[in-house]
């Protein structure tokens, strides 16, 4: 991974001077939408296959058993190295997933006993597996900074902190031995604290050491003094390393097995028939899931993480009943949300108002104390743009949004209600108890409907001439009778 | 709307039952006396099971209305019984098969009364009814889908009704619960029950039914089966998609 | 004649339970576990919870709805943290804002499902990372500001088991009693719903009534359960000893008593051993206990479990190669 972030940089340098690119990879603002977008996208594809397969909260039991993989694989780690190991190492990445696809085989195995429910087995699996990590974590690990609260919390806007540094020139390590001139040596008094005695006791024995020799890197050197030079360095956010390999990942991923997994979401019997191996792809899905969801919880903490996986691809649900429109649209969504949400989390509401001032405004009411500055968890202000942007597309959606279905239900109420006056009149007109059935002022009795539902409805037809009123019958005109026949071929009925 | 003098069991006028912009059942008009086995005949999605359900008030519907012996569904609860398809339910749940039938005489029971010696004997009664007395302590998820069926039946009958709504009783069942079935229904007739049965399968319609309403969306004819169960009506409501089959005027329906 | 009530599994669940009660004289005496104060008050509060979770489980597992318990879980969050700004850290109003948080976010997932073709799975996943992320905001809000009187609410989020005083314990025991006066009096109309909802429907149950009726016991219990057990673990509570009991017995009622003995045990034996040892949480060992009587269930169970399936097999096979026609069962026709 250093390999891979030294190579960009390098690439990068060729265009841009250094500062501009430490300027931009320092700038919190920037490094925390990038990386937001970036777990926008690797979520969002697997996203839309799972929720098209049901299985949208094994996302969620997955993002809380990945702490167990990291717990275990630490304490395994330790164990042989007889170290503490590094948090960012690949093996611990490793050991998440694992512990991700763990869940999910534990919970097939449960389902497959015939014996449980698909939605009972994960809620079986998953409490279980996170119940053994939080016990392992306060026997074993208790001295290392590995609370569960951030775990589940994380949070992006220091993401810009957690860096990589790479240096470009004047990269030497300096070492300050005993003898070097840079050397600061100090007297020690070695039996002070042990016997409890004053460094001026004539018992008091010391000991020559240097307080400052060691290995220092380029920056630290640079910083002490202890160099002549300035590196030259640029930091290079982890995160957004890992994001990105992983948005790479899943990208090939989904593109070199888009038809298969299309099959296998679709109809899994079909896929197995064919040999297409559902289940090895269903395997590798979920595994690319639990890396994604390690790789973000860093960011965002295992909660926010999935609202990544499944509400931007719920968003896209809602606009388009393509598949292949659904894995472009889901991931954009998602961009939307990382962005306005960091725009959020600085109290700037889509560019409408100030959170403060809401605030202010609320503060009687709130008993807030004049607390009125807005700075909260951006990563949670991404996932409150993404709810946001859900609403927006729920109700919006032409296709399946809440003011296309309430039109279409009004339109569709009063076509039935025209069409069946007409009926009613062509069944009735020229029979022997046409005055009685036709009569304006009683034809609201014949459907049970009031007074003034049938007046309204009558002037609408007489309004568009379909109907008109002779000799107290309502009658069909020309156009009328048309307008019948045209609903009933388009429907089919008689 | 001239009322019948001794009031029908049922009573449906202009029902129009839509799905989002399309309807599914269009300005039906249907009237079934009291002592009749009525089948409900056609193609799939035809809109049977709509049907009965808009009639039992458990699906909205787009206009029309319904009389039940000249009331409100209700106010006629109480003489109304229904038998859904067996697939609405989970056949998984934790219960046997005494248990099952004693559920149709909770609206008896009322709110807060528990179900007491009275109302197991009941029960066990109706299942001697169908032949299912030896299988009272079986749990629901041993059965056959024709035993299944016949559970559903029993627990039909202790409700007493006067008139029964059946969704596909003879869907998938073995030849001896299909004849437990059709002798129920017999009785029924006999003691002046009513019955309206969704069914499917075309061949048995004569020797079963009085009475037949044919559906595709709209009801092509419904009448005594001499007279309605002709090879015109059927040829309509199926759309010509209809084979005969020479010897003994069998017909076959395809859909 | 009418076959008489099977009364056998009510005496043995019946001696199930005495048999647990007296596992606590024992452990004294084996274990010398020193029942003080604050142990007793932990365990009876362990096993409360663990009665009034498994209860209401049954029927959340029943319908299906068995992940449900999660996203109200985490849909409370937001509830907590606006009754937290009007009415600072008194337990009640904490318990009423995170009530009417998790009974907004059903209602909402109920929205969408109604009104678009997204499942129930996926809208509660929306719900519950949404309304989590609302909750997180406002937390972030308020740990910002510079009162120390925020103190601790993450830990009324997170869940101390460990902690439990007398007050608390009421306040399970209260819902519980609550919840139990509800669900018996509605007892025929639940089980009708949950097991024929059509049939209930034409009956002039009032399906909807009842819904929400068991989402609010559904809201209640997880309330009152998340500042013991945690979020997370709440959704094991209601789970694990309702699919446990329902492989042992056969009919809703019985399935509901022993999912409750269940509960009490997983539930107070997870307290009582993590008193023992104050490196082990509470919460967790609570889901360990009741994740052990699951699997034992799901193996042991007779007439359902695996290890009986596995020799329903082997004798099978073995009734064929011996050609002992006779043992094998009869094909369906005669019924």
């Amino acid at each position: 991974m250093y390999a891979l972030e030294h190579m960009i940089l390098q690439l990068l340098q060729i265009f841009f001077a250094q500062d501009a690119i430490n300027g931009f990879l320092g700038h919190p603002q920037t490094v925390a939408i990038m990386v937001g977008s970036l777990i926008a996208l690797a979520g969002a594809i697997p996203g839309t296959f799972l929720l098209l397969r049901g299985m949208s909260l094994t996302t969620d039991a997955i993002s809380h058993t990945v702490l167990l993989g990291i717990v275990v694989a630490f304490i395994v780690l330790a164990a042989l190295s007889g170290t503490t190991p590094d948090l960012s190492s690949p093996l611990l990445i490793l050991g998440a997933a694992a512990a991700g696809v763990a869940t999910v085989i534990l919970t097939e195995a449960l389902y497959r006993s015939g014996l449980v429910r698909q939605d009972a087995a994960l809620g079986l699996a998953f409490p279980l597996l996170f119940a053994i990590s939080i016990i392992l974590v306060s026997r074993y690990i208790s001295n290392v900074h590995l609370d569960t609260d951030s775990v589940m919390i994380g949070e992006i806007g220091v993401a810009w902190t957690d860096t990589t540094s790479h240096c470009f020139a004047n990269c030497e390590e300096i070492t300050i031995t005993e003898d070097d001139r840079r050397a600061v040596m100090m007297r020690e008094c070695t039996n002070c604290v042990s016997e409890n005695l004053y460094p001026r006791d004539d018992r008091a024995t010391f000991e020559e050491m240097c307080s400052n020799c060691g290995t220092y890197t380029p920056g630290e050197a640079w910083s002490k003094g202890y160099s002549p030079q300035k590196p030259e360095l640029i930091f290079f956010p982890r995160s957004l390393t890992v994001m990105g390999l992983l948005t790479v990942l899943t990208i090939v991923f989904v593109l070199l097995f888009y038809k298969e997994l299309k099959l296998a979401t679709f109809d899994s019997g079909l896929a197995a028939s064919l040999g297409l191996r559902p289940g090895a792809l269903h395997y590798a899905l979920m595994t690319i899931v639990s890396l994604v969801a390690v790789g973000a919880f860093n960011a965002v903490g295992s909660v926010l993480v999935v609202a990544f996986f499944i509400i931007p691809a719920a968003g896209a649900y809602l606009l388009t009943d393509r598949l292949s429109r659904m894995l472009i649209i889901a991931p954009i969504f998602g961009v939307l949300g990382a962005t306005t949400g960091y725009e959020l989390s600085r109290g700037n509401v889509l560019g409408l108002f100030q959170m403060s001032d809401l605030l202010k405004s609320l503060d009687g009411l709130l008993k807030l104390n004049g607390y009125t500055d807005w700075n909260v968890s951006i990563s949670a202000s991404m996932v409150i743009m993404l709810l946001v942007l859900f609403i927006v597309a729920w109700v919006c959606s032409p296709r399946y949004g809440l003011i296309t279905l309430a039109t279409r239900r009004w339109q569709q109420s009063r076509q039935f209600a025209d069409v069946l006056i007409l009926g009613h009149i062509a069944n009735h007109e020229g029979t022997p108890e046409a005055p009685d059935e036709l009569n304006p002022d009683t034809l609201h009795e014949h459907f049970h409907w009031s007074r003034r539902t049938m007046q309204w409805a009558l002037a609408r037809l007489r309004a568009v001439r379909l109907v008109q009123v002779e000799n107290d019958q309502v009658i069909l005109t020309e156009r009328g009778r048309a307008h019948l026949l045209d609903f009933r071929q388009e429907m089919g009925i008689r | 709307m001239p009322h019948h003098k001794t009031p029908l069991a049922l009573e449906i006028h202009d029902l129009t039952v839509a799905y989002q912009s399309k309807p599914v059942v269009w300005d039906v008009d249907l009237a079934v006396p009291e002592g009749v086995l009525l089948a409900i005949v056609g193609p799939n999605g035809a809109g049977k099971s709509t049907l009965i359900k808009a009639a039992l008030g458990l699906i909205p519907r787009a206009s029309g209305d319904v009389e039940f012996f000249g009331t409100t569904y209700a106010k006629a609860r109480d003489k109304v019984g229904y038998v859904p398809q067996r697939g609405s339910v989970d056949w998984d749940f934790p219960t046997d098969v005494l248990d099952v039938v004693m559920m149709g005489l909770y609206g008896q029971l009322g709110w807060f009364k528990r179900p007491g010696k009275k109302e197991r004997d009941i029960a066990f009664h109706a299942l001697e009814q169908v032949g299912m007395q030896d299988f009272a302590a079986r749990q629901i998820s041993q059965l056959s889908g024709g035993q299944q069926q016949r559970t559903f039946l029993a627990r039909a009958l202790v409700q007493n009704a006067q008139l029964y709504f059946m969704d596909e009783p003879f869907a998938a069942v073995d030849a001896v619960t299909e004849r437990a079935i059709v002798t129920l229904l017999q009785e029924l007739r006999a003691k002046g029950k009513t019955a309206i049965v969704v069914h499917h399968d075309l061949q048995t319609v004569p020797e079963y039914f009085d009475q037949v309403a044919l559906l595709n969306l709209q009801l092509i004819a419904s009448g005594p089966v001499e007279t309605t169960f002709t090879a015109e009506n059927l040829r309509q409501t199926y759309g010509g998609r209809v084979s005969f089959l020479k010897d003994g005027a069998q017909v076959v329906g395809m859909d | 004649m009418t076959p008489q009530i099977d009364r056998r599994p009510w005496i043995i669940i019946s001696l199930l339970a005495v048999a647990l009660l007296l596992c606590i004289p024992l452990s004294q005496i084996i274990f010398h576990i020193n029942y003080n104060y604050t142990l007793t008050v932990v365990a009876v509060g362990g096993a409360a919870l663990g009665i009034l979770a498994s209860v209401i489980g049954c029927f959340a597992v029943l319908r299906h709805e068995s992940l449900l318990g999660d996203a109200l879980s985490h849909a409370a969050l937001p509830g907590v943290a606006i009754a937290f700004l009007i009415a600072g850290r008194e337990i009640f109003p904490l318990l009423i804002g995170a009530a009417i948080a998790s009974w907004l976010g059903t209602q909402f997932a109920l929205a969408i499902t109604r009104t678009t073709r997204i499942k129930q799975d996926t809208a509660l996943g929306i719900v519950l990372t949404g309304w989590f992320a609302v909750g997180l905001a406002l937390l972030s809000y308020i740990q910002s500001r510079p009162d120390a009187s925020q103190a601790g609410l993450d830990k009324f989020i997170f869940g101390q088991a460990a902690a439990m005083v007398q007050r608390d314990v009421e306040v399970i025991a209260f819902a519980a009693l609550i919840s139990f006066v509800l669900l018996a009096l509605f007892w025929k109309q639940l089980k009708l719903i949950t097991f024929d909802r059509e049939f209930a429907q034409a009956n002039g149950v009032n399906v909807r009534g009842l819904d929400l009726l068991l989402s609010t016991l559904l809201v209640v219990t997880i309330v009152v359960g998340l500042q013991l057990a945690g979020v997370i673990l709440m959704v094991g509570l209601l789970i694990a000893p309702a699919v446990a009991a329902r492989q042992w017995v056969h009919k809703l009622g019985q399935m509901v008593f022993l999912s409750a003995v269940f509960g009490a045990f997983a539930g107070g034996s997870g307290a009582i051993i993590s008193g023992l040892d104050v490196a082990l949480p509470t919460g967790p060992l609570m889901i360990v206990m009741a994740s052990i009587i699951v699997f034992l269930s799901l193996a042991f169970a007779p007439g359902r479990g695996l290890i009986w399936q596995k020799w329903q097999q082997w004798r099978t096979r073995s009734d064929i190669a011996d050609n002992r026609a006779a043992n094998l069962p009869r094909p369906q026709s005669e019924s």
